[in-house]
């Protein structure tokens, strides 16, 4: 898979892509604060590929999917799908491109029309494209029903019907009508059981190896971006901290936040004795994020020079590129002073309170010790 | 905590059964449970979703709304107490104080319109009968024991300003507020991200060594439980399949579907693209197959499967299995000799 997938041309790029949302409220908008959810992304899919997108809740990997297939228009940046820019085009040929990628969700419950039939729910598309006959569509959702693991019979069926991991297969169907492409399956298999995990994620590898399409795949699982990625990226807080391809990553993590992911991955191994990194408190709210590397509240071995100097990426191997300055070491230019001592843990802990806002009130509170 | 009488158990199950009745017939959530806890040990309940897990968890604080549900049960006694037969009313004296639960989502387990120290400080005032100052020097101590950091200011905080894994230490803090003697906690860390989920164990793990209370862990996560456990219960729509110290049953599963369950948790250290998977899906309660329920998803299963339940049988050193053909066969061969 990875060799076949090296050299080919890309589907999708990335450039400097930033999306920022506003903040409600007046003084928000006078402090000018917003949500910056991505920033300065830059990534390259290629054709055939699976792309594996990793981070906590809150790191922007959905907010970039939406980017790359056009739900979401970047504050910043450009994304170019097969050689076009997605946010130039009129909205006719925008239309046509965005047939070719297509979506698969969360929890296939709540993105399922419980009114609908199997049948309505996954001739939708062609429906909606206009140009089928009814017999046309019936005999493409045969095909696709029996594609996914479902029987004929279940072609009149209500989702409520079926388990989760049936549900899941009709929403893969449905995703895959219109030949697309590119199909971005955001964590397909978290909503569902254990033991049907494996089904879905080998149903998606078998109809990769079918179709021929490109994926993709946004999980916090570690374990299965490692058996079904090619390449990947690991984001914090909006920022990539560390990508290439998955063999590498896994190989010779470097980043200290992979690091930490990685031992944070729970395994039923008995035997081996595993030191786990635990990372002190939560990711930062993304309304204004730190000014210098954006994982250094948590990181265990920050610096000074962490706090305002941001870490850009380097290729440290080919291919390989981490966004550290403890990897890298500082750039050469105008540090501050002490830039290279440890940040102090109480320090860390200040920065880590959750509400920036709440922090003048806690002051009086003296009273009821 | 005295450590004399530790084989006796905390709590002890027999023959638990929770039924639903519905327009078209019934759904048995549960049927027949047993259980034991020891003192001091962390037992973990691992089953999919649908196999009647929670209910069980439930129904063991009698926090089952009857009616609805119908549930019967030969023996449920906490360190010796016959819970069988106490009425609601007294059941609210032993929730909290001897036992307490932890819930798998926090934000809805909290109430969102008091602060969260107000909600700790009533666990003292209904159960140790302090005064409101006390009380909350006692969260104060409480939540600083979960870490929690700047505990005073946290404890005036609401809910929503908190976040997840914050929220779950505040459960945290109010489970273990009066010391019980056991500690169910439901999935707790579902709903966390995996590096806040690594924290929230190990201040479980913590808390519950130091003070040697026992815990009953329900989840749906063999990973969770192989940090965790010491004693693991496999259930399966229903029924306990198996039950295993946590290292021998990650070692060597006996019944067919704890192998399932343990393969199917993907590894960092897999080589290669295939999953392992189960065919086929939980049974629909209403529709149990006939026989042993894995049966049509078993690969081992003979005729005699698609027309007995099996028994849950002892097998080897401390462990029962619910299967004709369990998958060790040294130990089948010592047993028929």
């Amino acid at each position: 898979m990875n060799e076949k997938a090296s050299g080919n041309a890309p589907i999708l790029e990335m450039e400097n892509v930033s999306v920022d949302f506003p903040v409600k409220g007046i003084a928000a908008f006078f402090k000018r604060q917003k949500i910056s959810a991505v920033s300065d992304v830059s990534l390259r899919i290629e054709k055939g590929q699976t792309f594996g997108i990793v981070g906590e809740s809150g790191c922007g990997k959905s907010t970039l999917a939406n980017a790359m297939i056009g739900m979401v228009k970047p504050t910043a940046g450009r994304v170019t799908f097969k050689g076009k820019n997605l946010y130039e085009l009129d909205r006719k040929s925008f239309k046509k491109t965005r047939r070719d990628m297509q979506m698969i969700f969360q929890d296939p419950f709540s993105s399922l029309n419980p009114r609908f039939s199997v049948y309505e729910l996954i001739s939708e598309p062609l429906l909606i494209r206009g140009d089928a006959t009814e017999e046309e569509m019936k005999v493409r959702v045969e095909e696709l029903l029996e594609l996914v693991g479902l029987a004929k019979d279940d072609i009149n069926r209500h989702p409520s019907d079926f388990s989760g991991g049936q549900q899941q297969r009709i929403a893969i169907a449905r995703s895959i009508i219109l030949n697309p492409d590119f199909l971005v399956c955001d964590e397909p298999v978290s909503a569902l059981d254990v033991s049907v995990h494996a089904q879905i994620l080998n149903l998606l590898t078998e109809i990769q190896g079918k179709l021929g399409l490109t994926y993709v795949f946004i999980s916090h699982n570690l374990a299965v971006v490692k058996n079904i990625c090619d390449r990947m990226v690991v984001m914090y807080l909006g920022k990539v901290m560390e990508s290439g391809l998955s063999k590498t990553i896994f190989q010779n993590p470097r980043h200290p936040y992979t690091l930490a992911l990685l031992s944070a991955v729970l395994d039923t191994d008995v035997e081996k004795e595993k030191e786990q990194i635990i990372l002190e408190g939560d990711i930062p709210s993304p309304i204004d994020p730190p000014k210098g590397c954006r994982f250094w509240q948590r990181c265990p071995y920050a610096m000074e020079g962490c706090k305002n100097v941001p870490a850009p990426e380097v290729e440290i191997d080919p291919d390989h590129y981490v966004a550290c300055h403890h990897v890298n070491g500082f750039p050469k230019t105008d540090l501050p002073e002490g830039y290279d001592r440890p940040v102090k843990s109480e320090e860390k802990e200040k920065a880590n309170m959750p509400h920036p806002l709440k922090a003048e009130e806690n002051v009086e509170d003296k009273t009821d010790a | 905590m005295n450590r004399e009488n530790t084989n006796e158990n905390m709590l002890a199950v027999r023959n638990l059964k929770v039924v639903f009745p519905m327009a078209r017939g019934f759904i048995r959530a549960v049927e027949g449970v047993d259980l034991d806890i020891k003192k001091g040990e962390s037992v973990a309940l691992v089953g999919e979703s649908g196999c009647g897990k929670s209910v069980t968890s439930k129904s063991l604080m009698k926090l089952l709304e009857t009616p609805p549900a119908l549930m019967r049960v030969d023996g449920l006694t906490l360190d010796g107490q016959s819970l069988k037969d106490y009425s609601e009313k007294k059941m609210q004296d032993i929730r909290g104080r001897h036992m307490s639960m932890i819930f798998q989502d926090a934000m809805t387990s909290l109430n969102p319109v008091m602060t969260c120290g107000r909600q700790i400080d009533e666990m003292y005032m209904r159960h140790q009968g302090m005064d409101k100052k006390k009380a909350r020097k006692h969260t104060i101590r409480a939540l600083e024991l979960v870490g929690v950091p700047e505990p005073r200011s946290r404890a005036k905080n609401f809910p929503h300003e908190l976040s997840g894994g914050m929220r779950q230490r505040v459960l945290l803090a109010m489970a273990f507020a009066c010391m019980p003697k056991l500690i169910i906690a439901d999935e707790p860390t579902t709903a966390l991200d995996v590096t806040i989920q690594a924290q929230v164990l190990e201040v479980l793990r913590d808390m519950q060594k130091t003070h040697g209370v026992s815990l009953l862990l329900i989840t749906h996560d063999l990973s969770v439980v192989s940090n965790i456990a010491d004693t693991v219960y496999v259930m399966y729509s229903g029924k306990i399949v198996e039950k295993a110290p946590m290292k021998d049953l990650f070692r060597k599963p006996y019944h067919p579907y704890s192998e399932g369950l343990l393969k199917s948790v993907p590894k960092l250290s897999d080589e290669g693209k295939k999953f392992v998977q189960i065919p086929g899906s939980v049974p629909h309660p209403m529709k149990k197959p006939p026989g042993c329920y894995f049966h049509p998803r078993c690969p081992y299963a003979t005729e005699k499967c698609q027309e007995t339940m099996p028994p849950l049988e002892k097998l080897g050193k401390d462990r029962l299995v619910r299967c004709f053909h369990p998958l060790d066969n040294a130990s089948k061969e010592a047993k028929t000799s």
